[in-house]
């Protein structure tokens, strides 16, 4: 490699990196990416599956935004299923079972493929500082590379134990070394280090299961899609997951492995996620439960390993075989490779600006598994916004993430750097304050037009996007315009009562029981892209929810949009306690609306804080004048 | 900044004859004008006018001003109302704003309107900082004691109802491959019943009860004979409390609803504090110290006859004794026996004499104030107001929530609407955030891979 200099670095090769790398090279960054691996490019480290409720609004609106994780799950998807089918479509959401090796080759040609991007196989070990920049990486092998701007992405790999029983080693991921030679390096660095925690299940050998008396379940028909561009024609051949239940055996099975539980012994002091505990933690946890669910995944077309989803955990492999044993259908099984937890470094994400730039280093941006979330989306989320300010700041252009009203993207990283996590984060919808507003729908209409002006949308999708904004608004213009009479038998008979009133089809379309599809046959409308009726059905039937929630969101911009200085010293205004003062100091929000979402800032803190901006910004341009 | 919202106070303490200002400002102000008064007044001039209710009948007549933006006080569109029906009637009005879609001003706010518009000149900057301080610590401290009692018993009660029933709608949207369907139980609809029910009595009671009947109470405290059941007949005009040179003639809590201006209050006299006496005294000072310990102010009764040598040592003495959370005044009695040449008190008096009526306009101007009808500050009647329409918000939300379900069996449209439920309540007993809730789901059902 005779190339040394580039506009971004990418370190990590997993959800997070590869989005981020492939986000600035769209943007017309010369970009690298450092990854240890080439053949683990893309790779997901546990379950085989990408979205489910919360994540697929991540997934889509990554999607909006160009990044690539919808398409390849789209690519690799051997089963697709809409969650909360039955509710309303605020919260209902994608999950796709992928092929593993499906997957990593969507993610690896789409980086081949890339323009504007080199990955080299290296395993970074030290960064190139300049007083307060950063300015490079050197990997393993002594090589050094320069770049304005470097993004970490190395996910679970920092200082990286895995346990499983009383034995613990070194390892970033079954299989992978730990980056140990880096995680020493950033610990002498300011950042504030914490531990934390998760685990995975054993997998087993679909060969040695018995099918017969476990319930399938197949995915749905018609199969949802998660990529705006995708019809769901890309998708390989489909397969059904399946559902076994834990009983009284197993739970007494793990109850006779406490003894040896790297968790209930103290060998583990990384925080664990709550959402997602290890049988032995729920076993422990709800004594009343006499069985709980696994679901079956099946890992591949072209193997017959499976995942149990269900059952993670750290005990001793003889405990894990016990306990795998007593399930239905498990009987037989073998495990193929064992179940395990790891422990790694993350660092304190309220040290992140909104950009997900560090504090500390001008320059380098954290993202993924580094910030303390777990979830392949919620990496590759972060890891698209690292990888935009990156390429935004090598052009000297200002910082961009979407806001709460925006996203979830805004959602996560709002959470992330204000108010910190003590745990793994994951995404759930009940996160989002809009979450009437922030749909798995409507992602493109929120992210598309942005992404576009940001260099990240291609033609191709950009006219796919008109055309389908055009048509809704076609749509709704013809449907207001169409009018129905009382004692139209044809729509009586539909809506089974007699009109009242002359309406037109949008304010019949208002009525729960009303759907598109059937009021636009009634009417003799064509209904030929079922994307531009939902979005007409869906802004009807919230109309009220959502305009409610648009004037909560434009007051809190017109109030909160304000920014803070970075250098402001809180000591020096008035009124504050000096617990909040002390808070402030320590999330150093980057707006109004950011402090007020700090816990313990009151709306009289808030006030305090205008006044004083007022004041200082009033003298800072007297003396400037 | 604020172009957004609109909000409403009351603006002045409540003068002799009980004639208050509200004041608003915002938006919002022609709109209401046109809802309260049927028109909107000419610009700066006073407009003599019925206040009228949601029906449209009158509650209270007075003087409507309306100053246009950016001439006047807060820089935006201000309607002033000067009523003259008490504070009951003017806490009406201010109630009738906020349905025409105002929110109740937060303590200082229209002062920090006022400067962030350029109203106010920014050398005040720190005094109008002051100010939000002050009364915002004061407007805590009148939340707190709000929010006493049986009243906060039942707002805890209601929120915690409030939160398992989330719990349940918020599993079911965010785990609905758990093996049970939560907006199929029964227990969400009946739950939200039950919320909609608790929710509308206890503003009922508050409304009529604690709020506008028995007022803010105030206690009269201090050892035997130092006069407390006279200052008690003194402000009720008349003799509930039997006065005797006996010490410890107070021997049960004596309680009498009196109107300071209109302002209603409680008066209660109780037993002199001692230790020993007989099982009934003792007893009678044990109903004493509970009384204190649910003030809203406690006003300390010394005899200064008795004290003429440790004034300083007895007042303080006093001040250990009897509980401080609520807010006090000494009041140093007996004022006709004898007055110090100088006092040097480290905290607020009034000299009084029960007998010859010497002081006693001082102290009821005192205590006036003290309990929060003055400009800024916010007294315990404001405090419970503002918990009212918080309760009133959450009922609203509830209602709303309620037919959304019913209507299309919509979960997420229930969770919303019981998010901002969440909200109005959390006004009152603290925030409840995402991921408070989350924990919940997380330690009442077994969730996850
Ligand atoms: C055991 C286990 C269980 C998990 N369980 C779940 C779960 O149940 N649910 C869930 O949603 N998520 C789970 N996860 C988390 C999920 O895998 C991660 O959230 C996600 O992969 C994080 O993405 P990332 O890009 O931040 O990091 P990773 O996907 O971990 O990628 C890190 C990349 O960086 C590379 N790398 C590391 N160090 C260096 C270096 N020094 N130089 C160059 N490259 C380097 C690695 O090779 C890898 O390619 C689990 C992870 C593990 C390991
Ligand atoms: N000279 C004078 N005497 C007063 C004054 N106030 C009360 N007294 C007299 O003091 C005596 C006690 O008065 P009370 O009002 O009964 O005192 P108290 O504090 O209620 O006493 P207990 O009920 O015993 O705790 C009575 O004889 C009153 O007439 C005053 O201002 N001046
Ligand atoms: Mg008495």
């Amino acid at each position: 490699m005779t190339e040394k200099h580039f506009e971004v670095i990418v370190v990590g090769g997993g959800h997070a990196g590869t989005e981020a790398a492939l986000a600035s090279s769209r943007m017309g960054c010369r970009t690298l990416l450092l990854t240890q691996n080439i053949e683990t490019l893309g790779q997901m480290s546990c379950n085989p599956a990408i979205g489910g409720i919360g994540k697929s609004h991540l997934v889509k609106e990554i999607d909006a935004l160009g990044g690539i994780m919808a398409r390849a799950a789209d690519e690799a998807g051997i089963h697709f299923r809409t969650l909360n089918a039955r509710k309303g479509p605020a919260v209902r959401a994608t999950r796709a079972q992928a092929d593993r090796a499906l997957y990593k080759t969507a993610i690896r040609n789409a980086l081949e493929e890339q323009p504007n991007l080199l990955i080299f196989q290296q395993s970074v070990d030290d960064l190139l500082v300049a007083g307060d920049r950063i300015e490079g990486v050197t990997t393993q092998m002594g090589l050094s590379f320069y770049a304005p701007t470097v993004v970490l992405t190395v996910g679970t790999f920092l200082g990286g134990v895995i346990h499983v029983g009383m034995e613990k080693r070194e390892g970033g991921r079954a299989g992978d070394a730990p980056s140990n030679r880096l995680a020493a390096r950033l610990r002498e660095l300011p950042f504030q280090v914490g531990r934390l925690k998760t685990g995975t299940p054993p997998r087993i050998d679909g060969k040695t299961i018995d099918y017969s008396e476990l319930e399938s379940q197949p995915g749905d028909e018609p199969r949802p899609a998660m990529s705006y561009l995708s019809t769901g024609e890309e998708h390989p051949r489909q397969v059904a997951c399946h559902i076994t239940h834990t009983n009284e055996k197993t739970h007494d099975a793990i109850r006779a492995g406490l003894d040896r539980s790297p968790l209930f012994t103290g060998e583990i002091d990384g925080v664990g996620p709550r959402y997602c505990p290890s049988i032995e933690d729920k076993v422990v946890r709800f004594t009343d439960r006499s069985s709980h669910q696994i679901f079956i995944e099946p890992e591949g077309l072209n193997t017959r390993e499976v995942y149990p989803n269900g059952i993670s955990t750290s005990l001793p492999y003889d405990v894990q075989l016990d306990l795998v044993q007593s399930i239905k259908g498990f009987e037989q099984a073998h495990i193929t490779r064992p179940g395990y937890a790891i422990e790694y470094d993350y660092f304190e994400p309220r040290d992140l600006r909104t950009s997900l730039e560090t504090r500390y280093l001008a320059g380098l941006y954290f993202a993924g598994q580094i910030n303390g979330t777990t979830g392949y989306e919620e990496a590759a989320a972060q890891g698209l916004v690292a990888g935009i300010n990156a390429a935004l700041s090598v052009k000297e252009e200002g910082l961009w993430c979407p806001d709460r009203s925006q996203a979830y993207i805004g959602v996560l990283i709002d959470d992330l750097i204000t108010l910190g996590t003590k745990e793994p984060y994951r995404m759930f919808t009940s996160r989002a304050e809009y979450r009437l507003v922030l749909r798995q729908d409507n992602a493109d209409r929120r992210l598309t037009a942005i992404g576009r002006k940001l260099g990240l949308i291609d033609n191709d999708r950009w006219r796919m996007f008109s055309e389908k904004e055009a048509g809704i608004g076609a749509l709704s213009k013809e449907m207001a315009s169409r009018w129905v009479q009382p004692g139209d038998a044809k729509f009586e008979n539909h809506l089974g009562k007699p009109l009242s009133r002359e309406y037109n089809l949008l304010d019949l379309l208002k009525r729960p029981e009303v759907e598109v599809e059937s009021l636009l046959s009634l009417a003799g409308l064509p209904d030929n892209n079922a994307g531009v009726s939902e979005q007409v059905e869906i802004d009807c039937k919230y109309a009220g929810y959502i305009s409610r929630q648009q004037q909560e969101i434009d007051r809190v911009r017109s109030q909160h949009g304000l920014g803070i200085p970075k250098d402001i010293d809180y000591s020096g205004v008035a009124g504050l306690s000096n617990e909040v003062s002390q808070k402030l100091h320590e999330v150093r929000p980057e707006t109004i609306g950011q402090a007020a979402r700090i816990s313990g800032v009151t709306p009289a803190a808030v006030s305090l804080l205008l006044i004083y901006l007022k004041k200082h910004k009033a003298s800072a341009a007297l003396k400037s004048a | 900044m604020y172009e957004k919202d609109t909000i409403v106070a009351l603006a002045t303490p409540l003068g002799k004859g009980g004639i208050g200002v509200v004041r608003v400002s915002g938006p919002l102000v022609t709109d209401i004008a046109n809802g309260m008064i049927g028109g909107i007044p000419e610009e700066r001039i006073a407009t003599f006018t019925s206040f009228l209710d949601a029906g449209g009948s009158p509650v209270d007549q007075g003087l409507a001003l309306l100053f246009k933006s950016p001439r006047s006080f807060t820089g935006e569109d201000v309607l002033e109302i000067q009523g003259h029906g008490g504070p009951v009637v003017m806490n009406l009005i201010v109630e009738r704003v906020v349905e025409l879609g105002a929110r109740l001003a937060r303590p200082g706010e229209f002062s920090e309107r006022a400067f962030l518009n350029d109203k106010i000149d920014l050398s005040q900057a720190e005094a109008i900082a002051d100010l939000i301080d002050s009364a915002s610590n004061q407007a805590a401290m009148s939340a707190m004691r709000s929010l006493r009692g049986e009243f906060s018993r039942k707002v805890y009660h209601i929120t915690e109802s409030l939160v398992q029933l989330r719990t349940y709608v918020e599993a079911a949207i965010d785990f609905p491959e758990e093996e049970i369907d939560f907006l199929e139980d029964p227990r969400v609809n009946s739950g939200l019943d039950a919320l909609i029910e608790k929710i509308s009595d206890l503003k009922n009671e508050a409304t009529q009860g604690a709020l506008l009947r028995e007022g803010v109470s105030i206690v009269l405290a201090g050892r035997p004979n130092a006069g407390k059941s006279s200052l008690m007949n003194r402000f009720t005009g008349t003799d509930t409390s039997i006065v005797t040179e006996i010490a410890g003639t107070t021997r049960d809590v004596i309680d009498e609803h009196v109107h300071l201006d209109g302002v209603p209050i409680r008066l209660i006299d109780t037993a002199g504090l001692r230790e020993g006496g007989d099982p009934i005294e003792i007893e009678g000072v044990r109903r004493a110290v509970k009384e204190i310990d649910q003030a809203d102010f406690v006003l300390i009764v010394v005899d200064l006859g008795a004290h003429r040598e440790d004034l300083n040592s007895h007042v303080e003495q006093l001040m250990y004794e009897i509980p401080n959370n609520a807010p006090y005044l000494v009041v140093l009695n007996k004022s006709d026996i004898w007055q110090p040449t100088t006092v040097d008190l480290s905290c607020e008096y009034v000299l009084t004499s029960a007998v010859t009526g010497v002081g006693i306009d001082v102290l009821k101007g005192r205590l006036k104030e003290g309990i929060g009808y003055t400009v800024g500050g916010e007294g315990t009647f404001i405090a419970r107001s503002r918990h009212l329409d918080a309760l009133q918000r959450g009922l609203e939300a509830l209602s709303k929530g309620k037919t959304a379900f019913a209507d299309s069996r919509a979960g997420e449209l229930l969770a919303e609407e019981l998010r901002r439920c969440q909200l109005a309540l959390g006004e009152i007993t603290g925030e409840f955030t995402s991921d408070d809730l989350l924990g919940r789901i997380f330690s009442s059902f077994c969730i996850g891979k």
